[in-house]
């Protein structure tokens, strides 16, 4: 009897235990994470649904990695913290955005909407930082004295009004790095439609990536460096298609005896149309306006008020003439053409640089084009849609938590498949999408 | 208090852990249990009328009536692939229960009752673990009835049929990736039960004496939920995409083709092995079909493609005198799931089951029988590709039980 007992309790004992799998053993390979320092612009900082606001900023990239990186050798990783969930305040900046409502005369639909509160004014925060993300930079900023003066961003951490971004750098003395430059230098060219800023050339892009990895390998330090995505298929540039413009057959018959009238040749159907866009080019004496091309871009900017409720892209309700959208709300083929070319250019660059230096290449381009078609997460299904497609912030540019995680993994796989470290990857499910109400 | 309320009505039958290669349960008696699950040759009692109607009449005693209850502690670990941590499913304790009846009015033929839960699965992971978006809880059963009957010619030859009714229900929740303003995550929780008839037919051949040959086939069971209910969590403006309604849905309960020989050497020792073949294969694909459409919810499909497996047992049993009987035995029960389809749903690997057992009989014709089954899962790394959601498993399952078994 006291052998049945034994024998019972040990059973209960045994059945007490979990299976055993080795845990795994995270190790740093030939690389040292001990002072790891980003540098780059918003996707650096953290930025999402239009603002710099703590908790995107907590859940920023390099802030992910560093926190895998403590996993592996790494040591304690500073931001620049914002203290508020609105963004940071100064003139001419904009408040978050979150999913709410707005009425217009196509009646109430979900959208982004600025989210007010009390913003983290600009003032130094008076502590080295080891993200030096910068929202707005291109690169050859990063090389521009007193860059703090122009970019309050910056000045937030600057050690020095009249500093360089990169004088930043020799103080925290990094053993790693991350580099994520040069969205910027096209970004703003295709924001604004192509009319509102320049594209960075190859030459001045290419001097200043040179002194700028310089600056961070020092003698000898490691660190990982990403190319650019094609930015054109971020969902700021393919929400609105270019033939958003849906008529029924009555209301084509009248564009089309309209546009007769008006001795323009475009022939509307019922259902989808393009956009007219303004064409300096036109031939037409009064109208400098085309229809949209396949393959043209609307911006997420553009005046939808106007599209839906005062016939903007089409002929104006209230003059009762053609109204075409503004330029600087549509991407034009050759628009397209040069940021392509650029980005091609910049990226080859980049491969340059990682390869002469030996560091490890996010290749990002690579990865949004997967993204583009789809992928699937630990049975979350992510794409570049707007929205629902659950990686992009509200802003259509920036990634969300979740697409800030996606990009943290995509990061670690450059960075052990370069250094044979086993850095292991972030659990994206533990990173919000974009919320909604 | 479910659980209560269904004790009160006799049913008696609690939801089992899946721990067979997918989710067969083979927890049917315990002086089986102890021989390593072997059965289609033997003839000791009315569990005969589950594991091979045909040996039932070679049941000599004109009544038998048999029950028991196995304490099922099922414990699975999961690493993640590339992220740490490790998650362990939560430690419920199931307890399947059988209950067995056979009466022979003639000395050839045998009719008889056989209740058991040959199906089932039922697993917890929590609610916030890595893989919510396949699986958060899953609680799946199904009760078979089974009335049968068994003729003998001779004392050669005997075979035997039952109809197998079967009751099941289904409940699971699994999170959806949509995030409320709130902080609160959408969940989806379906709810259903289906009821479906097959039948169980088998034969016993004795060549010689002591020789037992036995055949089994229980068909295929296909649990077709046409109403379950799908109730969803989610923020109020993504309501409209996600209405609660009806789904239907179904899972097959495989076929299994037993094939059973055992030998009594003299009176005090036998040995016998099984050759269980399960038409897994008839698991192809888990269809949840919602009756309102919307853009975000169509016809989903979960492909399982699991594939046809054999299961070889073996047993023995040493009679130490006419009160004590012991018993030993062990079985290779391959999985199911083939690579790339390895689900935190049914956490299928390669397993080694080792049982023991014994049975003491206080007076003639009735037994307390216990049995002791351990189940080694085989450390399996996988995906399951339809989700990209990768990771390694292991199960350990510890399967005390007691029975009573009375003949005379």
């Amino acid at each position: 009897m006291k052998k049945l007992v034994y024998i019972l309790f040990s059973l209960v004992i045994l059945a007490g235990c979990e299976p055993k799998i080795d845990e795994l053993s995270p190790n740093q390979g030939s690389a040292d994470f001990s002072r790891f320092v980003s540098v780059g612009n918003s996707l650096t900082a953290g930025f999402a649904d239009g603002a710099l606001y703590f908790s995107a900023q907590n859940n920023s990239f390099p802030n992910l990695l560093a926190q895998q990186f403590q996993l592996a050798g790494g040591g304690t990783f500073v931001q620049p913290v914002v203290n508020s969930e609105f963004g940071v305040e100064f003139p001419g900046s904009l408040p978050r955005l979150i999913l709410g409502f707005s009425t217009s005369c196509a009646g109430t639909s979900m959208g982004p909407v600025p989210d007010i509160g009390p913003r983290d004014p600009v003032a130094p925060v008076g502590y080295l930082v080891n993200n030096l993300g910068i929202p707005g930079a291109k690169s050859f900023h990063l090389l521009a004295q007193g860059y703090a003066m122009l970019n309050p961003y910056y000045a937030r951490f600057a050690t020095s009004a009249t500093n360089m971004v990169i004088q930043e750098i020799p103080p925290l003395n990094p053993t790693f790095f991350s580099l994520w430059i040069g969205n910027n230098d096209v970004l703003g060219y295709a924001t604004s439609g192509g009319v509102g800023d320049t594209i960075t050339g190859l030459p001045m892009f290419g001097s200043s990536m040179g002194v700028i990895v310089n600056s961070l390998v020092g003698v000898g330090t490691k660190g990982v460096i990403a190319n650019i995505p094609d930015i054109t298929s971020a969902p700021f540039f393919n929400t609105i298609p270019y033939n958003g413009l849906t008529l029924n057959d009555s209301l084509a018959n009248l564009v089309n005896y309209a546009m007769g009238l008006f001795g323009l040749p475009f022939v509307y159907h019922a259902g989808p149309n393009p956009f007219l866009v303004a064409d300096p080019t036109s031939p037409h004496p009064y109208f400098k306006v085309r229809q949209m091309q396949p393959g043209e871009l609307v911006l997420l900017t553009a005046p939808q008020d106007s599209m839906k409720c005062y016939g903007m892209g089409l002929i104006s309700s209230l003059t009762l003439t053609p109204w075409p959208l503004p330029n600087q709300f549509v991407l034009t083929q050759d628009e397209i053409d040069n940021i392509n070319t650029a980005v091609a250019g910049y990226n080859q660059i980049i491969a340059g640089l990682a390869q002469t230096h030996g560091l490890a290449l996010a290749d990002m381009n690579t990865r949004m084009k997967n993204l583009e078609q789809g992928i699937i997460w630990d049975g979350i299904r992510m794409n570049t849609k707007f929205v629902t497609g659950g990686v992009f912030s509200l802003d259509g540019i920036h990634p969300n938590s979740r697409g800030y995680a996606l990009i943290t993994n995509y990061f670690i796989d450059a960075i052990n498949a370069e250094y044979g470290s086993t850095v292991p990857h972030v659990d994206i499910t533990k990173y919000p999408g974009v919320a909604f109400p | 208090m479910r659980r209560f309320t269904t004790l009160l009505l006799g049913i008696c039958l609690a939801a089992t852990t899946a721990f067979g290669g997918g989710y067969q349960v083979s927890l049917h008696s315990m002086r089986n249990i102890g021989m390593g699950l072997i059965g289609t040759s033997l003839t000791y009692d009315a569990s005969s009328f589950f594991y091979n109607p045909g040996a039932a009449a070679f049941v000599q005693d004109k009544f038998s009536i048999s029950g028991g209850v196995s304490l099922l502690m099922a414990r699975t670990t999961f690493q993640p692939k590339d992220v740490m941590g490790q998650y362990n499913i939560e430690k419920i304790l199931n307890t399947p229960l059988y209950f067995y009846f056979a009466y022979k009015p003639f000395d050839d033929l045998s009719i008889g009752l056989a209740v058991n839960t040959p199906y089932g699965n039922k697993l917890s992971w929590g609610e916030e673990w890595q893989g919510r978006y396949l699986i958060q809880d899953l609680a799946f059963k199904a009760i078979t009835v089974q009335p049968s009957f068994s003729y003998k010619i001779k004392d050669v030859v005997s075979f035997g049929a039952g109809l197998v009714l079967t009751f099941g229900n289904v409940e699971l929740n699994k999170a959806l990736p949509l995030d409320g303003q709130n902080g609160a995550e959408g969940k989806v929780n379906i709810k259903g039960s289906a009821y479906n008839v097959g039948f169980n037919g088998g034969i016993l051949i004795r060549p010689i004496k002591g020789l037992n040959i036995g055949i089994d086939y229980r068909s295929k069971i296909n649990m077709k939920v046409d109403e379950a209910d799908a109730t969803f969590t989610v923020p109020a403006t993504m309501k409209t995409n996600f209405p609660d309604q009806k789904v239907a849905t179904s899972l097959p309960l495989p076929a299994n083709l037993d094939f059973g020989i055992s030998y009594e050497f003299n009176e005090k020792f036998l040995i016998g092995i099984n050759l269980c073949y399960v038409f897994w294969g008839a698991y192809d694909t888990l269809t949840f079909d919602f009756k309102t459409k919307t853009p975000a919810l169509d016809k989903s499909y979960a492909p399982a493609m699991y594939e046809n497996k054999l299961i070889p047992r073996i047993g023995a049993q040493y009679k130490i005198n006419d009160i004590v009987t012991v018993r030993l035995g062990g079985y290779y029960d391959p999985s199911p799931v083939p690579d790339g389809f390895l689900n935190p749903q049914t956490p299928s690997m390669n397993q080694i089951g080792l049982t023991a057992g014994f049975s003491v009989f206080p007076t003639k014709g009735l037994s307390i029988d216990a049995a002791f089954l351990y189940v080694m899962g085989l450390e399996r790394e996988g995906t399951y590709s339809p989700e990209n959601f990768s990771g390694t498993y292991k199960t350990n399952v510890y399967v005390p039980g007691i029975g009573l078994t009375y003949n005379f």
